[in-house]
Protein backbone atom coordinates (compact mmCIF):
# COMPACT_ATOMS: atom_id res chain seq x y z
CA UNK A 1 0.00 0.00 0.00
CA UNK A 2 1.58 3.67 -0.97
CA UNK A 3 0.29 6.35 1.33
CA UNK A 4 0.50 9.90 1.18
CA UNK A 5 0.22 12.16 4.60
CA UNK A 6 0.40 16.22 3.95
CA UNK A 7 1.65 15.44 0.34
CA UNK A 8 4.39 13.04 2.24
CA UNK A 9 3.96 9.67 0.33
CA UNK A 10 5.93 6.48 1.70
CA UNK A 11 6.06 2.99 2.28
CA UNK A 12 8.39 0.68 4.30
CA UNK A 13 10.78 -1.90 3.89
CA UNK A 14 11.61 -4.41 6.66
CA UNK A 15 15.43 -4.26 7.48
CA UNK A 16 15.49 -6.84 9.94
CA UNK A 17 13.07 -9.48 8.35
CA UNK A 18 10.90 -10.41 11.89
CA UNK A 19 9.13 -6.93 11.69
CA UNK A 20 10.58 -5.24 14.27
CA UNK A 21 13.42 -2.43 12.45
CA UNK A 22 11.68 -0.93 9.83
CA UNK A 23 12.95 1.90 7.05
CA UNK A 24 10.94 4.46 5.64
CA UNK A 25 11.34 4.82 1.91
CA UNK A 26 10.14 7.94 1.00
CA UNK A 27 8.48 9.12 -2.54
CA UNK A 28 10.89 10.29 -5.10
CA UNK A 29 13.94 8.42 -3.45
CA UNK A 30 15.60 5.76 -4.56
CA UNK A 31 15.48 3.66 -1.48
CA UNK A 32 14.68 3.93 2.14
CA UNK A 33 16.24 6.20 4.66
CA UNK A 34 18.99 3.46 5.28
CA UNK A 35 20.18 2.87 2.22
CA UNK A 36 20.35 6.53 1.76
CA UNK A 37 21.84 7.56 4.59
CA UNK A 38 24.63 4.47 4.51
CA UNK A 39 25.25 5.31 0.49
CA UNK A 40 25.82 9.22 1.42
CA UNK A 41 27.98 7.96 4.47
CA UNK A 42 30.61 6.43 2.10
CA UNK A 43 30.25 8.75 -0.71
CA UNK A 44 33.44 10.87 -0.77
CA UNK A 45 32.56 13.63 -3.33
CA UNK A 46 29.28 13.91 -0.87
CA UNK A 47 31.26 13.64 2.30
CA UNK A 48 33.72 16.75 1.00
CA UNK A 49 30.72 19.46 0.13
CA UNK A 50 28.99 18.56 3.54
CA UNK A 51 32.04 19.20 5.39
CA UNK A 52 33.32 22.27 3.50
CA UNK A 53 29.85 23.82 3.69
CA UNK A 54 29.84 23.27 7.60
CA UNK A 55 33.46 23.48 8.12
CA UNK A 56 33.11 26.08 10.85
CA UNK A 57 31.26 23.36 13.15
CA UNK A 58 33.62 20.97 12.14
CA UNK A 59 36.31 23.40 13.77
CA UNK A 60 34.32 24.82 16.54
CA UNK A 61 32.85 21.76 18.35
CA UNK A 62 35.26 19.39 17.02
CA UNK A 63 38.61 21.20 16.75
CA UNK A 64 39.19 19.20 13.20
CA UNK A 65 40.44 21.18 10.21
CA UNK A 66 41.51 18.36 8.01
CA UNK A 67 38.41 17.57 5.71
CA UNK A 68 39.91 14.16 4.80
CA UNK A 69 40.55 13.18 8.54
CA UNK A 70 36.70 14.32 9.24
CA UNK A 71 36.03 11.78 6.04
CA UNK A 72 38.06 9.32 6.97
CA UNK A 73 36.43 9.41 10.67
CA UNK A 74 32.69 9.22 8.72
CA UNK A 75 33.46 6.39 6.57
CA UNK A 76 34.82 4.49 9.86
CA UNK A 77 31.61 5.38 11.87
CA UNK A 78 29.56 4.42 9.26
CA UNK A 79 30.90 1.05 8.64
CA UNK A 80 30.34 0.23 12.45
CA UNK A 81 27.10 1.32 12.27
CA UNK A 82 26.03 -0.54 9.37
CA UNK A 83 27.72 -3.84 11.23
CA UNK A 84 25.45 -3.16 14.13
CA UNK A 85 22.43 -3.01 12.09
CA UNK A 86 23.63 -5.83 9.74
CA UNK A 87 24.34 -7.77 13.29
CA UNK A 88 21.11 -7.12 14.66
CA UNK A 89 19.88 -11.10 15.67
CA UNK A 90 16.36 -12.34 17.03
CA UNK A 91 17.48 -11.90 20.53
CA UNK A 92 19.11 -8.68 20.27
CA UNK A 93 17.27 -6.10 22.32
CA UNK A 94 16.82 -2.56 19.96
CA UNK A 95 16.37 -0.69 23.08
CA UNK A 96 19.45 -0.97 23.53
CA UNK A 97 20.66 0.32 20.49
CA UNK A 98 18.21 3.49 20.32
CA UNK A 99 17.89 6.06 22.78
CA UNK A 100 15.65 9.04 23.50
CA UNK A 101 15.85 12.00 21.23
CA UNK A 102 16.15 14.35 24.13
CA UNK A 103 18.25 13.15 27.07
CA UNK A 104 16.01 14.45 29.34
CA UNK A 105 13.18 12.64 28.34
CA UNK A 106 12.86 10.21 31.39
CA UNK A 107 9.63 8.45 30.32
CA UNK A 108 8.71 6.48 27.24
CA UNK A 109 6.00 8.84 24.96
CA UNK A 110 3.82 7.69 21.91
CA UNK A 111 5.62 7.34 19.37
CA UNK A 112 8.91 8.36 20.89
CA UNK A 113 11.77 10.12 18.80
CA UNK A 114 14.56 8.21 19.31
CA UNK A 115 18.16 8.52 17.65
CA UNK A 116 21.26 5.26 17.46
CA UNK A 117 24.66 6.54 17.25
CA UNK A 118 28.29 4.81 17.80
CA UNK A 119 29.07 5.04 21.50
CA UNK A 120 32.88 4.60 22.96
CA UNK A 121 34.39 6.28 19.16
CA UNK A 122 38.21 7.27 20.18
CA UNK A 123 39.48 10.83 19.75
CA UNK A 124 36.10 12.60 19.47
CA UNK A 125 32.19 11.52 19.57
CA UNK A 126 30.59 10.24 16.19
CA UNK A 127 28.79 12.87 14.86
CA UNK A 128 26.89 10.34 12.78
CA UNK A 129 22.99 9.80 13.90
CA UNK A 130 20.49 7.67 12.66
CA UNK A 131 16.74 8.88 13.64
CA UNK A 132 13.52 6.72 14.10
CA UNK A 133 10.17 6.51 16.00
CA UNK A 134 9.57 4.02 18.50
CA UNK A 135 6.68 2.04 17.32
CA UNK A 136 6.18 -0.05 20.57
CA UNK A 137 8.83 -1.53 22.78
CA UNK A 138 11.82 -3.17 20.45
CA UNK A 139 10.03 -2.00 17.50
CA UNK A 140 11.31 1.10 15.41
CA UNK A 141 10.99 2.76 11.87
CA UNK A 142 13.77 4.72 10.73
CA UNK A 143 13.53 7.69 9.23
CA UNK A 144 16.79 9.57 8.17
CA UNK A 145 19.59 10.15 9.69
CA UNK A 146 22.39 12.60 9.73
CA UNK A 147 26.12 14.41 10.15
CA UNK A 148 25.07 16.21 13.46
CA UNK A 149 27.99 19.08 14.31
CA UNK A 150 26.15 20.86 16.51
CA UNK A 151 24.93 21.13 19.87
CA UNK A 152 21.29 21.10 19.21
CA UNK A 153 19.25 19.69 15.86
CA UNK A 154 17.41 23.31 15.66
CA UNK A 155 20.61 25.27 14.61
CA UNK A 156 21.09 23.63 11.34
CA UNK A 157 18.81 23.22 8.52
CA UNK A 158 19.61 19.64 7.65
CA UNK A 159 19.55 18.66 11.35
CA UNK A 160 15.96 20.46 11.40
CA UNK A 161 14.88 18.39 8.77
CA UNK A 162 15.49 15.58 10.07
CA UNK A 163 13.22 16.40 12.72
CA UNK A 164 10.14 17.46 10.47
CA UNK A 165 10.43 14.11 8.84
CA UNK A 166 10.29 12.31 12.59
CA UNK A 167 7.24 14.78 13.22
CA UNK A 168 5.67 13.78 9.77
CA UNK A 169 6.43 10.30 10.03
CA UNK A 170 4.74 10.24 13.63
CA UNK A 171 1.96 11.92 12.35
CA UNK A 172 1.49 9.50 9.95
CA UNK A 173 1.35 6.77 12.19
CA UNK A 174 -1.15 8.65 14.67
CA UNK A 175 -3.45 8.91 11.57
CA UNK A 176 -3.48 5.61 10.59
CA UNK A 177 -3.71 4.20 13.90
CA UNK A 178 -0.31 2.35 13.95
CA UNK A 179 0.20 2.27 17.85
CA UNK A 180 0.56 0.65 20.30
CA UNK A 181 -2.53 -0.07 22.09
CA UNK A 182 -1.22 1.24 25.65
CA UNK A 183 0.68 3.87 24.74
CA UNK A 184 -1.99 5.23 22.56
CA UNK A 185 -4.18 4.92 25.91
CA UNK A 186 -1.41 7.03 27.66
CA UNK A 187 -1.34 9.55 25.19
CA UNK A 188 -5.33 10.22 25.37
CA UNK A 189 -5.32 10.55 29.11
CA UNK A 190 -2.95 12.99 28.74
CA UNK A 191 -4.89 14.96 26.05
CA UNK A 192 -7.41 15.26 28.59
CA UNK B 1 -2.21 -4.00 20.00
CA UNK B 2 0.13 -6.27 20.84
CA UNK B 3 3.71 -7.08 18.84
CA UNK B 4 2.68 -9.24 16.46
CA UNK B 5 -0.49 -6.85 15.35
CA UNK B 6 1.55 -3.85 14.95
CA UNK B 7 4.36 -5.79 12.86
CA UNK B 8 0.91 -6.80 10.50
CA UNK B 9 -0.24 -2.97 10.94
CA UNK B 10 3.41 -1.85 9.23
CA UNK B 11 3.34 -4.93 6.57
CA UNK B 12 0.25 -3.42 5.47
CA UNK B 13 2.61 -0.27 4.22
CA UNK B 14 4.95 -2.14 2.84
CA UNK B 15 7.50 -1.18 0.21
CA UNK B 16 6.39 -2.93 -3.33
CA UNK B 17 9.88 -3.46 -4.79
CA UNK B 18 12.67 -4.86 -2.53
CA UNK B 19 15.27 -2.58 -0.71
CA UNK B 20 18.92 -2.79 -2.29
CA UNK B 21 20.27 -1.47 1.39
CA UNK B 22 21.59 -4.84 2.30
CA UNK B 23 23.20 -5.97 -1.00
CA UNK B 24 24.93 -2.78 -0.97
CA UNK B 25 26.06 -3.24 2.90
CA UNK B 26 27.09 -6.37 1.99
CA UNK B 27 29.04 -5.28 -0.88
CA UNK B 28 31.12 -2.53 1.00
CA UNK B 29 31.60 -5.87 3.57
CA UNK B 30 32.94 -8.10 0.98
CA UNK B 31 35.06 -5.30 -0.55
CA UNK B 32 36.33 -2.87 1.88
CA UNK B 33 39.55 -3.15 1.37
CA UNK B 34 40.15 -1.97 -2.30
CA UNK B 35 37.02 0.20 -1.73
CA UNK B 36 39.03 2.03 1.04
CA UNK B 37 41.45 2.78 -1.37
CA UNK B 38 39.32 3.76 -3.78
CA UNK B 39 38.08 5.99 -1.23
CA UNK B 40 41.32 7.68 -0.74
CA UNK B 41 42.15 7.94 -4.44
CA UNK B 42 38.99 10.25 -4.73
CA UNK B 43 40.38 12.41 -1.65
CA UNK B 44 43.63 12.78 -3.31
CA UNK B 45 42.09 13.25 -6.62
CA UNK B 46 39.59 16.56 -4.95
CA UNK B 47 42.48 18.25 -2.99
CA UNK B 48 44.60 18.18 -6.72
CA UNK B 49 41.61 18.68 -8.71
CA UNK B 50 40.59 22.06 -5.96
CA UNK B 51 44.49 23.04 -6.26
CA UNK B 52 44.30 23.24 -10.02
CA UNK B 53 40.93 25.14 -10.64
CA UNK B 54 39.87 21.36 -12.14
CA UNK B 55 36.07 20.61 -13.16
CA UNK B 56 35.12 17.15 -13.34
CA UNK B 57 34.01 18.14 -17.21
CA UNK B 58 37.73 19.41 -17.51
CA UNK B 59 39.45 16.51 -15.92
CA UNK B 60 37.02 13.70 -18.19
CA UNK B 61 38.26 16.16 -21.37
CA UNK B 62 42.30 15.79 -20.34
CA UNK B 63 41.48 11.62 -19.32
CA UNK B 64 39.71 10.73 -22.48
CA UNK B 65 36.67 9.49 -20.54
CA UNK B 66 32.86 10.71 -19.81
CA UNK B 67 31.92 13.21 -17.13
CA UNK B 68 29.95 10.33 -15.71
CA UNK B 69 32.67 7.90 -15.32
CA UNK B 70 34.89 10.54 -13.65
CA UNK B 71 31.65 11.26 -10.94
CA UNK B 72 31.95 7.70 -9.83
CA UNK B 73 35.24 7.57 -9.59
CA UNK B 74 35.09 10.86 -7.27
CA UNK B 75 32.67 9.47 -4.91
CA UNK B 76 35.29 6.05 -4.35
CA UNK B 77 33.28 3.39 -5.24
CA UNK B 78 34.81 2.60 -8.59
CA UNK B 79 37.46 -0.50 -8.71
CA UNK B 80 40.13 1.28 -10.44
CA UNK B 81 41.95 -0.04 -13.42
CA UNK B 82 46.04 0.19 -13.87
CA UNK B 83 45.05 2.14 -16.72
CA UNK B 84 42.85 4.69 -15.41
CA UNK B 85 45.16 4.82 -12.25
CA UNK B 86 48.13 5.49 -14.65
CA UNK B 87 46.02 8.19 -16.20
CA UNK B 88 44.82 9.49 -13.61
CA UNK B 89 48.68 9.89 -11.97
CA UNK B 90 49.88 11.67 -15.42
CA UNK B 91 46.96 14.14 -15.72
CA UNK B 92 46.70 15.71 -12.29
CA UNK B 93 50.73 14.50 -11.72
CA UNK B 94 50.07 12.20 -8.29
CA UNK B 95 52.00 9.03 -7.43
CA UNK B 96 49.29 6.32 -6.10
CA UNK B 97 51.68 3.43 -7.14
CA UNK B 98 55.59 3.08 -6.92
CA UNK B 99 57.19 0.85 -9.87
CA UNK B 100 57.69 -2.44 -8.78
CA UNK B 101 61.53 -3.44 -8.73
CA UNK B 102 62.62 -6.39 -10.53
CA UNK B 103 65.66 -8.78 -9.38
Amino acid sequence: MYICHKNLCMTFDNITEDGRLWAVRYDGEVDNALYIILDRWNDVRWLRTFFKNNFNDLVSHFKITDINQAINDTLDDAERLQYLIMDISSEADLDELFRHLEPSRMKEVLLGKEKAKIKNRRQHASWLRIYAIKLSQGIYIITGGAIKLTAAMQERQHTLEELTKMEMVRNFLLDESIVDSDGFEDYLRELK
Amino acid sequence: MDMETTVNKIKAYASKTPSRWREEAEFRIGNKTWLRYSQTVAMKMLDRMEELGLTQKMLAEKMGCSQQYISKILKGKENLSLETLFKIEKVLNLKFINEPEFV
